[in-house]
C-alpha cells in the first residue's frame, strides 16, 4: 500500500472523530447530562437536559431523561408530563415505554393509600 | 521471503488499527441503564402535623403469654420517635369494634383541643397454631445400618394481621389505612410467640415506614443518548 494512502486513511477516522462524529450542541448537552446523572449530580443533569430540549424541542431523549431526573427529585407531576411528551414524540421507543410503566406503577402504589382514604370519605 | 512476511504483518496490523479507529470514532450505544435510588410518593405529609398520638389498639384475639396492646404501642412509640421529627404521645381510646375507625365524629371527639395532631391507631389479630404431619422415611437404594423411620414432625405457625390507620384528629378523616398480613413458621417447638411477634413486626415496620415516609428504593431507568 502506498505510504501516502495509508497516512490519509489514518487521518480520516481521526478527522471524523473530531468533526463529523462530534455530537451537535443538543446532543452534547444530552451527553453531558447523562455524565452528570451518572455522578449523582441531578440538578446539573436537569439543567443540561432542559437546554437540550430548548435547542431541540422534538428530542424524545431529552424529555425522557428530564422525566427520570424529575422522578428522582420527587417532582411527580413534572415527571409524568415529560414522559408523556417523550412518548408522544416516540411512541414505540421501548426504553421510554419501560420507564413510563415503572413510573406509573410506583405512582399507583403511592396513590392507593390516598384512594382508600378518599373512598372512605365518599362512603360517609 | 522474510521481508514479504513482515510486510503482510504490518499491513494486517494497519487494517486492524484503522478498523478500531473507525469503531471508536462513531460507535455509540443508544441508551444508558442506571440504577437510581428513587423516592416514593408519600401518601401523607407528616410535616403538616405537630404531634403523632399513638392510641391503644383493638385486639381481636389476645396472645397467651404477653400483653399485645402494651407491646404494640410501646414498639410504635419507639419506632416513630426514631424515624420522624414530630412529637410522639400516647392516648387511650375506647375501641369497641372495627367500624369505629370509619366514624369521623368519634375521632373528632378524641382530642378536640389538639390541632395538628395525627392519631395512629388500628386493630390486630395474632394467632398461633401447631401443625403436625407424618414425615415418611425416604426410600434409599442401598441398605443402611440405621434406617430412618417415619415420624411425626411439628411446626409452629404464627400469623399477624394488622389494620393500621393514621387519622387527622381535627377532621376525623383517615388519611392513611393499610392492612399488613404476616405469617411465620418455626421448626423449633420451643419458639415463643413473643419472639415470633417481634420477628413479624420487623417486616411490618419496614413496609409501613417505607410507605408513609416515602423512603427511597432502588429502581432501574433508561437514559437515552
Amino acid at each position: 500500500m502506498d505510504k501516502k494512502a495509508i497516512f490519509f486513511l489514518l487521518l480520516l477516522p481521526l478527522f471524523m472523530l473530531f468533526t463529523r462524529c462530534a455530537p451537535p450542541l443538543p446532543k452534547s448537552q444530552l451527553h453531558f447530562g447523562i455524565l452528570a446523572a451518572q455522578r449523582d449530580l441531578w440538578d446539573e443533569a436537569i439543567f443540561r437536559w432542559k437546554k437540550a430540549a430548548q435547542l431541540e424541542p422534538d428530542s424524545s431523549s431529552a424529555h425522557n431523561n428530564l422525566a427520570v431526573a424529575y422522578e428522582k427529585k420527587g417532582l411527580w407531576e413534572e415527571a409524568g408530563k415529560e414522559y408523556e411528551i417523550a412518548l408522544e414524540l416516540k411512541p414505540k421507543n421501548e426504553y421510554i415505554q419501560a420507564n413510563y410503566e415503572k413510573f406509573k406503577q410506583r405512582m399507583e402504589e403511592g396513590n392507593k393509600d390516598e384512594d382508600d382514604a378518599n373512598k372512605d370519605k365518599k362512603k360517609k | 521471503m522474510r521481508m514479504m512476511r513482515t510486510k503482510i504483518k504490518k499491513r494486517n496490523s494497519l487494517i486492524l488499527l484503522l478498523g478500531l479507529l473507525f469503531f471508536l470514532s462513531c460507535g455509540t450505544g443508544e441508551h444508558v441503564r442506571l440504577r437510581i435510588e428513587m423516592p416514593r410518593k408519600a401518601p401523607i405529609n407528616l410535616g403538616d402535623f405537630e404531634e403523632i398520638a399513638i392510641t391503644n389498639f383493638l385486639v381481636k384475639e389476645e396472645a397467651k403469654d404477653f400483653d399485645l396492646n402494651k407491646e404494640l404501642t410501646e414498639y410504635f412509640a419507639v419506632e416513630f420517635g426514631q424515624k420522624v421529627k414530630n412529637k410522639i404521645s400516647s392516648t387511650e381510646v375506647a375501641l369497641q369494634n372495627e367500624e369505629v375507625f370509619q366514624d369521623i365524629t368519634f375521632w373528632q371527639k378524641v382530642s378536640p383541643d389538639k390541632k395538628g395532631t395525627l392519631l395512629f391507631t388500628g386493630s390486630l389479630e395474632y394467632t398461633e397454631e401447631v401443625r403436625k404431619a407424618i414425615k415418611s422415611a425416604s426410600k434409599r437404594r442401598f441398605e443402611e445400618p440405621f434406617p430412618e423411620e417415619s415420624r411425626i414432625e411439628e411446626r409452629r405457625f404464627y400469623s399477624l394481621s394488622l389494620h393500621l390507620y393514621l387519622i387527622d384528629a381535627q377532621s376525623g378523616d383517615a388519611l392513611y389505612k393499610r392492612t399488613f398480613k404476616e405469617s411465620k413458621a418455626y421448626k423449633n417447638p420451643n419458639q415463643t410467640s413473643y419472639f415470633a411477634f417481634y420477628d413479624m413486626m420487623l417486616n411490618v415496620r419496614d413496609k409501613l415506614f417505607r410507605q408513609i415516609l416515602g423512603e427511597e428504593q432502588i429502581q432501574e431507568r433508561y437514559l437515552i443518548k
